[in-house]
This record gives C-alpha cells, sequence and structure tokens, in this order.
C-alpha cells in the first residue's frame, strides 16, 4: 500500500467519527452552523459595506487596517511592516501560503519559522500541505520521525508521537521568545468590532499573537461577520466540524495590547504586541461574490471535513488542487484564487462533500459551474 | 496520475455524435432496443433506457481510447468496438425485462421508443458542458414531445439525474419519475449482500430509502458499516471519472471494492455504471438489484 493511502485511511479512520461523536454529543453546533451561514451571506451581499466598516473599526481600536487587492499588494505591504533581518513566527495561515508571504519575507533576509506542527513539517520538508487543517496529513509518524532526525535530531523513524512533538516544542519556544514579528490569519473578524478571532489547539497562535511586539493577521475578506457575536460562533463551529470540540483555545484580538488599569483609562500597548495590522485579501474573492454560483464557495469556513469524505482526495489528495487549497473546498479555492479549473474537473460528483459540509454548500454544484467555465474559456487547465 | 484528457477536445466529439445519432458515440441502436419484443412503441407512458444497461458494459474500451481520440479522423470504426459481448446483453436486457415484468405488476404498462430512444445527455452535464447539455436537452425534450411522451420511466440514476435537471435548462411539462418509486420487490430472497449506493440516488434524487427498503423487504440482508455504506461515507465507484481521467477512476474503484469486500462478497449495485467499474476490481459477486428482487 502507498504511503498516501495509508496515511489517509488512518487520519479518514480517526476523523470521522469523532465529528459525528461531537454533533452527537453537542447537537447546539448544528443550529450555530445555520446561524453562521445566514450571516456569512449577510456579509456576502453588502461586501462593500463591511469591508470597509471592518477597516474603520481596527483603526478605532488603535491597529493599522490595509485592503489588498493581490498577492504582490500583500507582499508589499507586510515587506514594509516586518523589514529585513528579523525573526517572524507564523501562525498556520491559509491565505498567507496563498500570497507567498513566508517566502517573500524570507527573500528580504528575515528568519521565518512556520509554527503550526503540521506546517512546520510541511516547511521542514519544502512539501506543499496536503489538507486544510491538517497540512501533513499525507506524512506517516515513520516518515516525520525521519525528517525530524534530519533536521533537528533527538527522533527518529521508530519515535513515538509524543517524543516527536517534544522536539518541536523545544526548538520553536526558543523562537517564540525572539520573535519580533508575529503572522496569523484568522477564523473570523467581527466588522463592528475589528476583532479577530482564531481557533486553535497547541497554542502556537497564542504566543504569534502575543509574543512578538508586531502581531499582523492576514485574511480574505469572506472572514468578516456583521458582529462580534457571530464571529463568536465560527471558532467552534469550525473546531466541531473538525471533529477537534472543544477547541483548546479561542483567541480574540481586537487591536494593540491594552490596559485600564490606572483610573480606567485604556492605554496601548501593555505586555502583549504594541502594533497590530489587519490586511484584508481580495485575490479572486470580490469577483467570485459576484458569480451567485461561486459565492457559496466564500462560505466555506475551512473545516476540511468535505476531504475526508471526497473518493478523489482519497485517491490523489495531495496532488489535487492548488497548494494550500487541496480537497473539495479546494478544488473551489484554485479557481477562485488561481483561475485553475482543472482541479474542478476531477469532480465525479459523489456528492459526500454537500452532505457533509457544515455551511450546506453544494460543492459538487459550484464545481460543475466551474468546469463549465473552465471548458469554454482560456482559464488554466 | 494526474494527468486530465483533452476535454475540450471529447467535448467536441460528444457533441458531434450526439447531434448526429443521439448517442454519444456510435453505436448501432439495434443493441440499445433489442431487449424489447413486446412493448408497444411510443405512447403517454414510456420507459426509458437511454441504453445505458444495454452499452455500458463496453464503454471501457471507448475509454481507453479517449485520450488518443483527437487522433481518429472518425469514430464510425469505433462503433464495432463499443458492442458489448453476447452475455454482456443478455445480461443486460435480462435487468431490463425484469424491471418492465416489475412495472407490469404494478399495473403500469409502459410503451418504448425503440430504436428511436434518445440518450439522456448525462455525460454533457456530468463533465461540465452545461452550455453543450442545454442545447441537447432542448432537442431530447422536443423528441419526447413528438412521440407524444407525457411521463418518462427511468431506469439508472444517471438518465434520472439527468432528465430531473432538464428543468434547469428548458423549460418542458415531461413527468420524470424513476422505477423504483413505482415498484415493489416481486422475489422472495435469502441471503446476506452488501451494498454500493449510487451517488445520484443516495444523495441527490432521495431514493436512497427507496431501493433499501425494496431489498430489505424481499428479504435480504444487507451488510452495512457506517464507515463504508452509511450516506455520508459510501464512496463514488469511480466511473464517472473514466472520460476525464481513467487511471483515477480504476484508483477510486480499487479503493471502494477494498472497503467493500471487508463486508461481503456479494454485492448489490443499483446503477450500470457502478456494476461495471468496480467489476474488474471486487473480488466476489455482484449484482445489479433488478437482477436479484424481480
Amino acid at each position: 500500500m502507498l504511503s498516501w493511502d495509508i496515511a489517509v485511511n488512518r487520519a479518514i479512520n480517526n476523523a470521522v467519527p469523532k465529528v459525528y461523536k461531537v454533533l452527537s454529543e453537542h447537537p447546539y453546533v448544528e443550529e450555530l452552523a445555520k446561524r453562521l451561514r445566514e450571516a456569512k451571506l449577510e456579509v456576502l451581499n453588502n461586501l462593500e459595506k463591511y469591508v470597509e466598516e471592518t477597516l474603520q473599526s481596527v483603526k478605532n481600536n488603535g491597529g493599522n487596517a490595509y485592503y489588498v487587492h493581490d498577492e504582490k499588494e500583500a507582499q508589499e505591504i507586510v515587506g514594509k511592516i516586518v523589514g529585513k533581518g528579523k525573526i517572524v513566527v507564523m501562525g498556520k495561515s491559509m491565505v498567507a501560503y496563498e500570497l507567498g508571504i513566508r517566502k517573500y519575507l524570507e527573500s528580504l533576509g528575515n528568519e521565518v519559522w512556520e509554527t503550526d506542527l503540521g506546517e512546520f513539517l510541511i516547511q521542514q520538508a519544502n512539501e506543499p500541505p496536503s489538507h486544510i487543517i491538517a497540512p501533513a496529513i499525507h506524512m506517516t509518524k515513520e516518515s516525520v520521525g525521519k525528517l525530524l532526525k534530519e533536521k533537528l535530531g533527538g527522533v527518529d523513524e521508530n519515535s513515538k508521537v509524543e517524543d516527536m512533538v517534544a522536539v518541536v516544542r523545544k526548538f520553536l519556544r526558543d523562537k517564540f521568545v525572539k520573535a519580533d514579528v508575529g503572522i496569523t490569519g484568522a477564523n473570523a473578524i467581527a466588522a463592528d468590532t475589528g476583532s479577530v478571532l482564531l481557533v486553535e489547539n497547541e497554542g502556537n497562535i497564542r504566543f504569534t499573537t502575543v509574543a512578538p511586539q508586531i502581531h499582523i493577521a492576514i485574511a480574505g475578506v469572506e472572514k468578516i461577520l456583521p458582529t462580534l457575536a457571530d464571529a463568536m460562533i465560527e471558532p467552534l463551529v469550525q473546531s466541531a466540524y473538525a471533529g477537534l470540540y472543544p477547541p483548546t483555545y479561542v483567541n480574540l484580538t481586537s487591536g494593540p495590547s491594552s490596559t485600564a488599569d490606572i483610573e480606567h483609562n485604556r492605554v496601548r500597548p501593555a505586555h502583549g504586541p504594541k502594533e497590530f495590522h489587519l490586511i484584508l485579501v481580495d485575490n479572486g474573492r470580490v469577483k467570485a461574490n459576484k458569480d451567485s454560483v461561486l459565492r457559496e464557495a466564500l462560505l466555506c469556513i475551512r473545516c476540511g471535513r468535505c476531504h475526508f469524505h471526497c473518493p478523489i482526495y482519497r485517491a490523489i489528495g495531495n496532488i489535487w488542487g492548488d497548494p494550500p487549497y487541496s480537497g473539495p473546498m479546494g478544488a473551489m479555492w484554485s479557481y477562485i484564487v488561481k483561475g485553475d479549473a482543472k482541479p474542478a474537473m476531477y469532480c465525479v460528483h459523489s456528492g459526500n462533500c454537500k452532505e457533509v459540509c457544515p455551511m450546506r454548500i453544494n460543492i459538487p454544484r459550484v464545481l460543475e459551474h466551474i468546469k463549465n467555465l473552465g471548458l469554454h474559456s482560456q482559464t488554466k487547465m | 496520475m494526474y494527468h486530465v484528457n483533452n476535454l475540450s477536445e471529447i467535448g467536441k466529439i460528444l457533441v458531434d455524435n450526439l447531434n448526429r445519432y443521439y448517442m454519444p458515440f456510435p453505436v448501432d441502436k439495434k443493441v440499445c432496443s433489442g431487449w424489447a419484443k413486446d412493448l408497444p412503441r411510443g405512447g403517454d407512458t414510456i420507459i426509458y433506457t437511454s441504453c445505458m444497461y444495454q452499452i455500458e458494459p463496453a464503454v471501457g474500451m471507448f475509454l481507453k481510447l479517449l485520450p488518443s481520440i483527437s487522433s481518429f479522423k472518425g469514430l464510425m470504426p469505433l462503433a464495432r468496438l463499443v458492442k458489448p459481448s453476447k452475455s454482456q446483453l443478455d445480461r443486460a436486457y435480462k435487468i431490463l425485462n425484469n424491471i418492465v415484468k416489475a412495472l407490469e405488476k404494478s399495473g403500469i404498462k409502459p410503451g418504448y421508443l425503440y430504436e428511436e430512444e434518445p440518450y439522456s445527455g448525462a455525460i454533457l452535464l456530468e463533465m461540465g458542458f452545461l452550455e453543450e447539455f442545454r442545447e441537447y436537452a432542448k432537442k431530447v425534450v422536443s423528441l419526447f414531445k413528438e412521440k407524444g411522451a407525457k411521463k418518462i420511466i427511468t431506469v439508472d440514476p444517471h438518465t434520472h439525474n439527468a432528465l430531473t435537471r432538464y428543468q434547469e435548462f428548458v423549460k418542458h411539462d415531461l413527468e420524470i419519475v424513476n422505477y423504483l418509486e413505482l415498484v415493489n420487490y416481486t422475489k422472495k430472497v435469502e441471503g446476506e449482500f452488501t451494498i454500493h449506493d449510487s451517488c445520484l440516488y443516495s444523495r441527490f434524487l432521495g431514493l436512497r430509502e427507496k431501493y433499501r427498503g425494496l431489498i430489505e423487504k424481499s428479504g435480504i440482508k444487507l451488510v452495512e458499516d457506517e464507515m463504508i455504506t452509511g450516506k455520508d461515507t459510501s464512496s463514488c465507484c469511480g466511473g464517472p471519472l473514466g472520460p476525464v481521467d481513467l487511471k483515477v477512476s480504476e484508483k477510486i474503484a480499487e479503493n471502494r471494492a477494498k472497503d467493500l469486500e471487508k463486508l461481503s462478497k456479494r454485492l448489490l449495485v443499483v446503477c450500470p455504471i457502478c456494476y461495471v467499474t468496480l467489476l474488474p476490481h471486487f473480488k466476489g459477486e455482484i449484482m445489479d438489484i433488478a437482477e436479484v428482487i424481480f
């Protein structure tokens, strides 16, 4: 059996029953998912207004906010904020990967470290990610042990997973302490408060958002929700449908760190970052939002559940789609951000993805639409 | 792995054939109609095969030729290759006659269009040729109307799906119904089988419980596992990917067959494409439900 088959079968057999269990034990999550879909649609129906509101809200909190159209603009802004010769820690961000932020910062002479364990392994192996929340899913524990033996030492292919995690933890702790800048994505952004929500289990995002003096959050405009109350729902839904519920940490950031301990006057900064920057990204999303079928893809909350129910992903997963966008959701997103219709051509319309999608996206219909667009235009095939 | 065929070229050829023969590739229409002897020609209510059960066993040969299809000057020579064997045809004809018998037991006496029956256009829809599907659907609807058909009884999931979706592309007042919605089991059967669901019946067309009900009422015990035969987990056979990338299609079939074999060496299917796609990979017996419970 091929290593991909072994790795993905292990992941499916671990993840799928966990999601069923979580949803059965916490039935309110399905209700939250319905509410989240409605809230996201409200933003997509009035996207321009909510982008403006979000930018203003971040500024009201003492942060800096930017709207960028494409990869080049995003890289320029991040490059100006970070500068050269810095140590940068990153919390896994699909949008940062989409925009080539890590490689760009490295080209400027910065030392950049992915801190999510899976993304760290991907960085060390110099391979593309294979799953939206478990980017190193294509690696068996044996191959991880071998990789860490080469890069960090202290473990090998026969080591226990616990020991492999400990080796990376020791290595990255030093980077967190020394880092000048932390870069994250965002699971949700509240338009009314300018707050950024991030969900995680490892604790690396906490470090990334608090330890360095500068925090940059980069996110697609589709992550905006009307209110903080709406935005708070997203981490719960995302983690539940990823089978990782309750999430270990949910992080909320509203501008630079602050204190109000002297006469209740809110003063910035305090112990955390003294600068907060939010970069809102278009990169194909605004155009997709104008297409009534493609718009559905913008509702995706990146839980990665569709991957584990998709026969195509199981057959060819780690090379299906444009990194970081793999799987059924990735076949939609490869078209939105790269104009690449080829991954959509592989949809066999099994329909499992639409059955399990928390946002009720009829993914096969979106992919059918992309197939048609791809077959009748000069888009990348 | 992961080498997509020249889909634009394949699309042109499919459309050309559909316009000429009402079939996606040249086929002797007697192969399609040979199963029916005593059915009235046409009528208000017709059984509609779209030649799926009849021709599907030979489609594998066509798919193998697709990557080099643009180098063929014409497809007529292929017609000789795209022909099922006698035993394959006998099986397909038996399935269709069993379906007719089951319909008749339910008081329905359908007509049939014989060699005038058109293909549904499902392959265009499933490959993403939506504009071409729209044009072809218009032609098929006109043909049905011309023949006086009002109620169309489909017998396979791909045809049923294509026809139920015509309404999105062309307005019509045809009634589309699947035979599973009209029949009861006619034979008591003992023993265990596992089941490979049709993706379209199960997750798009709302017929999953219908055929499972018929199977269970017939006396068959279905061996199930939530991770293999659950609604959310039961995988595609891989067949619909054949025209795009045959290698990946076969890899999916191999994965699916391995999973199903864990449950039983006797497998029921409800779709002619699933049967043909899984057959080379499944180590055991595969039967269509229409071969077993009618």
